[in-house]
């Protein structure tokens, strides 16, 4: 028993004692998939240079970022929202990236124009509605989703939720607030039920009737129809995806970026510029699409079968920064409006 | 008492306090502006909380307490496993449990899927939103009512076969005895379960935001994340800790003021339970058990199977020991803490060890993701002024976490037993002339075996469970069990997490079985 507790003691205080460091990266990472730990593996293959993460919320990494200051291990910040890059990059604990980030295969839209991050992946927020009860041409935009013929048929998860907040940020900034208020007090009305659940149970919910039109994630469409589960699977084929806002005078369809940053006070910021780099290449890109239901950045790669299934569509175009600019905004706006 | 004993008592109440206090440097006194300016939404919140309180309370101890009547105080067959049995919902997370019903009440869960392939007249019945408050409160209910049975469980050992024989002379039947007698002698042990308990309903979060219920705990987060206003933030965690604080204080108080003298025989002969009313114990402690455990445990294993060919051997053995040993090394230290802290207190009785006995509850008034942060805060004014690199992401900042947290887990059986040893048995040793140590030794331990081994237990488990914490102080490259399946199942792969889930259950029911068997031995 005394050597148990004298050991336990040396570990605790020995993990906090510099070791040597040089030939690893840290990271910060609210990207937590298998795909991430095979990209990751294959560039410690590659280059020798080991990869240490921690994965955890992106809010709580920020306010680690953050009290951690001068002294943080952490060399690169990986969300799944821009608007938390955002975020970190206004509480200046982001620096920009150095032109050794290789960016001139990602399609332009995606790309801070400020330079604080690179995007290494894509999400659309999309529609899916009933192949039973609703006509494709019904549909048009998110904003039409506020029309009256809708009323009782809405399905969308909880305010609470970070693809909710982007999206609505996304219409303050396209719409401006009042008229966002307006939608959102129109979605409120049209709702099958109060919001809760997952992104698939508003799939769910639509193969058991309850509503006729949901707004999800793509990624989470493609994971009821390779689900083990033959209802599941069921479920994802009662619907269809549609991709909203995509007539010409439209401003195209709600996207989300995972995106890769480096660290104001970045100790291994070789080794960090190495891997961003490994992650926008080809190889890692085509890693990406064939492990998820996710859009590459790169404008060569094309997306999985599930995906490319869905047709391609117009993204909008809307800085992505706005999402964490006007997230503030959309709580608000959600609260106001008894989005709950 | 000696100025050297006081001092480490000080540093020790400065160490527990001061991370958690942190928060009020932090915070903004305009906080309650902005409760004021968004009281609907705080009203609601406040409400649902104390509405999922309630039902959460009241359904823990439907299912927690008669059956532990019946199982300390009565003698039936299979006895024995079902008092093991139920424990056993203790070994699946709250928030499995919350996604696991999500899945199974679902369209396309199992229970409806059934319904409409072979009852079709029923299903239309059952199609139904199941993912509301009241549901989520009796779930929460079936994963927390083990609390209310372990601590009524001795409490019910300890009150005695004599008390019992009394009763059934002033002719009471046994709901009056259970109602009249069993239930308040046992209030102490009671209260300090729905404590517990409610703790455990505030920290939750995870299986709030999946039921798209907003509770005080989900707008403390709101505030902090979506409106990036952590000061404002910091502010509701401190009004949550003082209403936490007042209501632990009321229970402080009024359980100091029952000091029951029980007669030290635990030896009971049960009673032989033949009559007519014979099904009944099989009858109420089926329900807890069935539904909190058998239910929840055939939907994991149902999916481990379907997706048994994509399991990772390698990560499970490596997340398996960091589990096991994070939980066992802080469960150790803070019973040996614990210990300490209650037998000074008890020896002593001074004001500073009274405080310091209480202050080993405070930690579990904050949710525990806001404790994570509060730690997070403090550690940049020590790594701003004392030491040379960063805190955070070092095992000592884990471990202190989990020990501010979890002492209090440890503290309720603990005390309850030790309250409940006459105190003329210490006057008696201590005239025989033993020392302090061997007071410790001879008296305290042995006499409070049963407890240490239950309060090792409880802390063994929450911590094999517990997910904010871990989540958010962890060093690099540290997955556990829980971290692993919360990751799976916030990306809506729950049937992939139910591997990590399953493991977490086989070891803590392993936990519960090798602690019974000690106990029963």
């Amino acid at each position: 028993m005394k050597h148990y507790i004298i050991s336990i003691f040396t570990i605790i205080f020995l993990s906090g004692c510099n070791e040597d460091k040089s030939n690893e990266v840290n990271l910060y990472s609210q990207r937590h998939y298998k795909v991430d730990e095979i990209q990751y593996k294959k560039f410690t293959e590659l280059t020798g240079i080991k990869v240490n993460w921690i994965k955890s919320n992106a809010d709580e990494l920020i306010e680690r970022l953050k009290n951690e200051g001068k002294k943080s291990p952490a060399d690169i910040f990986i969300s799944v929202d821009a608007g938390k890059l955002q975020k970190a990059a206004s509480l200046n604990l982001l620096q920009r990236l150095p032109s050794e980030i290789k960016t001139e295969n990602i399609q332009n839209q995606l790309l801070d124009i400020n330079n604080f991050w690179a995007p290494i992946t894509y999400r659309s927020r999309i529609l899916v509605y009933s192949n039973e009860r609703v006509n494709k041409s019904d549909l048009n935009t998110y904003e039409s989703l506020a029309d009256e013929k809708w009323k009782n048929r809405i399905l969308v998860r909880s305010s609470s939720n970070a693809y909710n907040q982007a999206l609505m940020a996304s219409i303050i900034a396209n719409n401006g607030i009042e008229k966002a208020r307006n939608w959102s007090e129109g979605i409120v009305a049209n709702l099958a039920r109060n919001p809760k659940g997952n992104d698939r149970d508003q799939v769910k919910a639509i193969y058991s009737g309850l509503g006729d039109v949901a707004i999800v994630n793509s990624y989470y469409i493609g994971l009821l129809l390779s689900s083990e589960k033959e209802e599941e699977r069921k479920a994802g084929e009662s619907v269809s995806v549609f991709f909203p806002n995509q007539e010409e005078n439209q401003r195209g369809t709600h996207v989300n970026i995972s995106g890769v940053a480096i660290t104001k006070n970045s100790p291994n910021k070789e080794n960090a510029v190495m891997l961003i780099n490994y992650l926008l290449s080809e190889d890692a890109q085509k890693t990406y699409v064939n492990n998820s239901y996710e859009y590459s950045v790169n404008k060569n790669v094309k997306p999985s079968k599930i995906v490319q299934d869905w047709g391609e569509f117009k993204i909008d175009n809307l800085d992505l920064n706005s999402l964490g600019v006007y997230r503030e905004d959309a709580v608000n706006v959600f609260d106001e409006t008894g989005w709950k | 008492m000696k100025i050297s004993g006081k001092l480490i008592m000080y540093v020790i109440i400065v160490m527990v306090i001061a991370p958690i206090f942190s928060l009020i440097f932090y915070s903004n006194p305009n906080s309650i502006n902005v409760i004021f300016e968004k009281k609907n939404i705080f009203f609601e919140s406040s409400f649902n909380t104390i509405y999922l309180l309630s039902i959460t309370v009241i359904s823990s101890l439907v299912l927690g307490l008669i059956p532990s009547w019946f199982v300390s105080l009565y003698k039936f067959r299979f006895r024995n496993i079902i008092d093991f049995l139920m424990y056993l919902p203790l070994a699946i997370p709250t928030y499995i449990m919350a996604f696991s019903y999500g899945e199974i009440l679902s369209y396309t869960g199992p229970f409806q899927s059934f319904l409409r392939n072979n009852l079709d007249f029923l299903a239309p019945f059952f199609n139904i939103d199941f993912l509301t408050l009241e549901v989520l409160g009796i779930i929460l209910g079936l994963s927390l009512f083990p609390y209310v049975y372990a601590a009524s469980r001795i409490s019910f050992t300890l009150v005695g076969k004599s008390f019992l024989n009394l009763s059934k002379t002033l002719g009471n039947n046994w709901v009056d005895t259970f109602l009249k007698v069993v239930i308040p002698l046992s209030a102490p042990a009671i209260i300090s379960a729905i404590f517990l308990v409610s703790m455990e309903v505030l920290n939750e979060y995870g299986a709030v935001k999946y039921f798209g219920v907003n509770t005080f705990t989900t707008e403390i987060f709101k505030t902090w994340y979506a409106l990036s206003d952590e000061t404002t933030a910091a502010g509701l965690s401190i009004f949550l800790l003082t209403i936490v604080f007042v209501l632990f204080s009321v229970e402080y108080v009024y359980n100091s003021k029952l000091k029951f003298n029980y007669k030290l025989n635990t030896d009971l002969n049960y009673i032989d339970h033949k009559q007519k009313t014979s099904l009944l114990p099989y009858i109420f402690s089926f329900f807890p058990i069935f539904f909190g455990f058998v239910i929840p445990l055939s939907f994991i294993i149902y999916n481990v199977i379907d997706n048994f060919k994509i399991i990772d051997f390698n990560d499970l053995s490596s997340f398996t020991f960091n589990s096991v040993f994070l939980s066992f090394t802080s469960s150790f230290f803070i019973i040996i803490f614990l210990l300490l802290v209650l037998f000074i207190d008890n020896e002593y009785k001074s004001k500073i060890s009274k405080t310091l006995s209480a202050v080993t509850s405070l930690g579990y008034a904050l949710p525990g993701a806001v404790l994570g942060l509060s730690l997070i805060i403090f550690s940049r004014f020590i790594g701003d002024n004392l030491i040379s690199y960063s805190l955070t992401g070092t095992y000592f900042l884990l471990f202190y976490a989990l020990f501010i947290r979890f002492m209090a887990v440890g503290r309720s059986p603990l005390k309850s037993s030790i309250d409940k040893i006459p105190i003329t048995l210490f006057d008696t040793a201590k005239n025989l002339g033993l020392g302090s140590f061997d007071l410790l030794k001879k008296i305290y331990i042995p006499l409070n075996k049963f407890a240490l081994f239950s309060a090792f237990m409880l802390c063994f488990i929450d911590i094999m469970k517990e997910l904010p914490i871990t989540l958010i102080l962890r060093p690099f490259n540290f997955d556990t069990l829980s971290t692993k399946t919360y990751e799976l199942a916030v990306e809506e792969m729950v049937d992939i997490s139910s591997f990590y889930s399953l493991v977490i259950i086989i070891i803590c029911s392993l936990t519960l079985y090798f602690v019974k068997k000690i106990n029963t031995n």
